[in-house]
């Protein structure tokens, strides 16, 4: 019991450093060519807001490395608090920014701190303050029903906790409040290999 | 996911496909389409009390 204990928090180890360093990579190097779509191509792919890419910083639109659109139905309102969870180099967390105004608050949480310095620096960029916080989706850093709307976009499935980021995103989510997200899923049960290879599982 | 969202108290849980997802290399696709793999967009809220 103990050693499988240990071997998946040994696993879970190994994933958080390829996740960091694949999407990493992605905003370092985002004229370069991954196996899923990123950039402004995976952007208009999933119907974002093309002037809303055009005011966005070129670093967050050529980042972006989501799976789909959470604000088609995030219905967001000025003066909301929104949490984007896993905001990467900010495009989610700018795009809710512009939506709400300068009444509400964005805030980002990222398992990479260089990711979130990144965002804020982007959404600087645009004039929108956004508050970016260190910390992984299975323990949300952020105080008990703190947030009206939480987005996330491609990072769910990442995690081996996938129970705990939920509840940990109904923890800190208003009464009243909502999630849109867009994420993978899967409709077999990887096989073991996948599971146990995080390069894998971090795509 | 949808039934983990239900389970952990969300109401109101929709999700639907996002039309047109696909990964970029055509392994990667192949072996996500044998596995069943699409994107998601769900959407859930979190009832009031009141």
């Amino acid at each position: 019991m103990t050693d499988n204990v240990e071997a998946q928090a040994e696993l879970e180890s190994v994933l958080k450093d390829e996740i960091i360093r694949m999407y990493q990579d992605v905003a370092d190097n985002p004229e370069g060519e991954f196996h899923f779509f990123h950039g402004r191509q995976a952007a208009e792919m999933f119907a974002y807001d093309a002037a809303a890419l055009d005011e966005a910083p070129e670093g967050a639109v050529a980042s972006f490395a989501g799976v789909g659109n959470p604000h088609l139905r995030s219905n967001v309102q000025p003066g909301e608090t929104v949490l984007d969870l896993g905001s990467g180099a900010g495009l989610d967390a700018i795009i809710a920014a512009r939506s709400t105004g300068p009444t509400s608050k964005v805030i980002g949480v990222d398992l990479n701190p260089s990711m979130c310095l990144k965002a804020q620096a982007h959404a600087a960029a645009t004039g929108s303050e956004m508050e970016c916080h260190e910390g992984r989706m299975e323990s949300i850093p952020l105080a008990d029903e703190s947030v009206d709307v939480i987005l996330s976009n491609g990072v769910i499935n990442l995690s081996f906790q996938k129970r705990k980021v939920i509840e940990e995103m109904f923890r800190v989510l208003r009464p009243g409040g909502r999630i849109s997200i867009t994420d993978i899923v899967s409709a077999k049960q990887l096989s073991q290999s996948i599971v146990n290879d995080p390069k894998l599982w971090a795509a | 996911m949808f039934r983990l969202l239900e389970e952990s108290g969300f109401q109101r849980v929709r999700s639907a496909v996002v039309p047109g997802f696909q990964f970029r290399q055509a392994s990667t696709q192949n072996s996500a389409e044998a596995y069943g793999v699409k994107a998601v967009m769900m959407t859930a809220e979190k009832l009031g009390s009141d």
